[in-house]
């Protein structure tokens, strides 16, 4: 059996029908004030009437965090946790790190980005999930298209998974129609891409992302110079060459080496500061957010103005996968100092593999 | 199923073509003989202007593409754009020296000729569509070209596959530039999709490495590209039908609020931030390609089909925006196109 948890998070997307655009917090509130009705339960029920495969046992957070919409299925299950009148993300969390403990293959939830912050906090990435978008806020890569795909992935299951980021989305910007998004975390997700295809289709990334990262890993192990200061920046992608090194990384955070060997680690910028005056010659490494494309400015504040202005624009190398750059139609910085963001726009080579590069336009 | 996914020539071939390759499928119990590949090369150069010693024919593009990648990227930086249409290229150009890609982005898909022209400082194979599947794009002039091959570190071969629809072309180039090749089909504008015949127009350096490349191709094949030649005024009246067409649908997915990026070829290129609109025309009976796989999010191509399935296709796509449930729609995104 393949033993499947399944959180719904009730009041999601509730804000967007009354135009808050989030539930975040104490939004919600007013989200039933202005009269708001429950936007979920159609998407829960569109996704579990989709499942075929008949091998799975339920572990089912509390009422209408899920039993309620399960009942009317066939599914085997049993009730996980309980929960009040009325819910909060300490719910989703808690019921979350149960689920966890009890050792499922998978996580099913509903919800926007909020919840998926919630689900990466709880059990980060040692359970792949099946994210399906409810919420008004959907931005980080993690949620699957739709419930027909999230049910494809579900029935398609192996344990085969890839990791997609999670943003952490600004609502107050967001309600005055600024996207300021910022990388929260990583959630592992099946990777079964190739079955979701809508037609024929030629593929230019038949490699699985795990091994394009792999390969990136080394290309870039293979070519660290001595006696360099290498500055890493946050991403699964980077973690890829301390991986390589056999170097503990901060996944969000930023690390440094020096001829392979670890000299700084989850730096702020008082940090990178003191290590740039240590050593004369630095680079820094990074990879974009994917969907948006950041490279400084975003997930990687710690590398500041006054860090870049002193290792220069010329000795920053991008790395990303084929995949996630093929999504992306510029890089982006905002690191908030217009004379440096003016001198990291331009064309840029980066990393996609092993002699492997991809020009694109950094704006 | 309303094929438009695939560039496919939605008119089929003329009767006396379909004669043609049926006299084929009557023959083949014999193997092709070389005289029915030499005609087939004098029309071929006739249409081209070229000399005939310059085509290589090859079953579908794909085929000679691929041996010439493999070769050809030997020792050589290989550069190409992202997107392109190159499929199962990955072991050909895990040959190369190195590939650098150049990501064409929208609204132009520009591509960024001073970046190339710097790349050449060592042995360098450019291959580029022109114009871009799928963009639709024209991303050479003859400026360009000229400045590439006169570059003896580069190899430039273009993918011309749309020719007939844009009439664009560096044919006259070819006999003065040996470093220089051009691919052609005869599956789209000739409506020969289903019999796959790609030919390579090639400088001499080509050439020179290619001579020993398979002449024979099956009869049938032959037989009806010979005749397909011969009917160019048949041709010519679908371009213009498929042409009027593309401008038809245009128009109207404008009226509908779709984003169009305009190219030129026998497709469009849409963005559109309909969740799963590919799926949802799918459960309609109708196939688009869905491109947000290996590219863009919410961008597609659209094939030019029959007048009556264009029409199939602006309705139903017309009624998934009606439909269209607002709630899986970010906010930002509603207020320009759907």
């Amino acid at each position: 059996m393949l033993e499947v948890g399944l959180i719904v998070n009730p009041i999601s997307g509730m804000g967007g029908s009354v135009g808050l655009k989030g539930t975040d917090g104490n939004t919600y509130k007013k989200a039933i004030e202005l009269g708001a009705k429950q936007v979920t339960p159609q998407r829960v029920k569109a996704t579990l009437s989709l499942i075929k495969r008949n091998d799975i046992y339920l572990l089912v957070a509390p009422g209408k965090m899920g039993e309620d919409y399960i009942k009317k299925f066939n599914f085997k299950y049993k009730v996980v946790g309980k929960i009040g009148e009325k819910t909060s993300a300490e719910d989703t969390k808690r019921i979350a790190k149960e689920m966890m403990k009890r050792a499922i293959n998978l996580l099913i939830f509903f919800g926007g980005d909020g919840t998926a912050r919630d689900i990466y906090d709880a059990i980060g990435i040692s359970v792949p999930v099946v994210a399906i978008p409810s919420g008004v806020k959907m931005f980080s890569s993690v949620f699957a298209l739709s419930p027909y795909a999230a049910a494809k992935m579900i029935d398609s299951y192996t344990e085969k998974s890839i990791e997609k980021e999670v943003l952490d989305i600004d609502e107050d910007a967001f309600r005055n129609n600024k996207l300021a998004a910022t990388l929260y975390g990583y959630l592992k997700v099946p990777e079964i891409e190739a079955l979701l295809q809508e037609g024929k289709e030629p593929s230019i990334m038949s490699k699985p992302e795990k091994e394009n990262k792999e390969e990136v890993a080394k290309y870039i192990v293979e070519n660290m110079e001595k006696d360099i200061l290498y500055i890493l920046g946050p991403g699964t992608t980077v973690k890829g060459i301390t991986d390589e090194l056999d170097v503990d990384k901060t996944l969000l955070g930023i690390d440094s080496v020096y001829n392979k060997e670890l000299v700084g680690k989850d730096l702020n910028e008082k940090g990178l500061m003191e290590l740039i005056k240590k050593y004369k010659k630095i680079k820094i490494i990074v990879t974009p957010i994917g969907g948006n494309g950041f490279t400084f400015g975003r997930g990687s504040k710690q590398i500041t103005p006054e860090v870049l202005r002193l290792v220069g624009e010329n000795n920053i190398i991008i790395v990303s996968t084929p995949g996630k750059i093929s999504k992306l139609e510029c890089l982006r910085v905002d690191t908030g100092d217009a004379e440096v963001d003016r001198r990291l726009r331009k064309f840029v080579k980066v990393v996609t593999g092993c002699n492997e590069e991809t020009v694109i336009e950094v704006k | 199923m309303i094929k438009l996914n695939m560039n496919e020539n939605p008119y089929p071939p003329p009767e006396n073509v379909l004669k043609a390759a049926k006299l084929g499928i009557n023959n083949i119990n014999r193997y092709s003989e070389l005289k029915y590949s030499n005609n087939l090369k004098n029309l071929l150069a006739s249409y081209n202007n070229v000399s005939k010693e310059r085509i290589i024919l090859s079953p579908g593009s794909e085929f000679i593409l691929r041996e010439i990648i493999y070769i050809f990227s030997k020792g050589r930086k290989l550069i190409m754009t992202n997107p392109t249409f190159f499929p199962a290229l990955e072991h050909a150009v895990k040959n190369a020296k190195k590939i650098v890609k150049f990501q064409l982005f929208p609204p132009e898909f520009k591509l960024n000729q001073k970046m190339i022209l710097e790349e050449l400082y060592e042995p360098t194979f450019i291959i580029i569509e022109n114009p871009n599947n799928p963009t639709g794009k024209i991303l050479l002039d003859e400026s360009f070209v000229e400045k590439i091959l006169q570059n003896e570190n580069a190899l430039l071969l273009v993918d011309e596959a749309y020719y007939e629809f844009v009439k664009c072309t560096f044919i006259d180039l070819i006999e003065k530039y040996p470093n220089f090749a051009i691919a052609r089909t005869m599956d789209k504008a000739f409506s020969l999709a289903g019999l796959r015949l790609g030919y390579f127009i090639a400088g001499d350096y080509f050439l020179r490495e290619l001579y020993d490349f398979p002449k024979f191709l099956p009869i049938p094949v032959i037989f009806a590209a010979i005749e397909a030649l011969r009917n160019q005024e048949y041709v010519n009246e679908n371009i213009e039908r498929i042409i009027g067409e593309k401008k038809r649908v245009e128009n109207e997915l404008e009226k509908l609020g779709v984003e169009i990026f305009p190219g030129e070829a026998n497709f469009i290129l849409i963005r559109c931030k309909i969740l799963n609109l590919a799926k949802k025309l799918i459960d309609k009976g109708i196939i688009i390609s869905n491109l947000s796989i290996n590219w863009l999010d919410g961008f597609y191509r659209i094939s030019i089909g029959l007048p009556e399935e264009n029409d199939a296709f602006l309705l139903e796509i017309g009624n998934i925006k009606t439909n269209y449930d607002d709630k899986f729609t970010l906010p930002h995104l509603k207020k320009k196109h759907y």
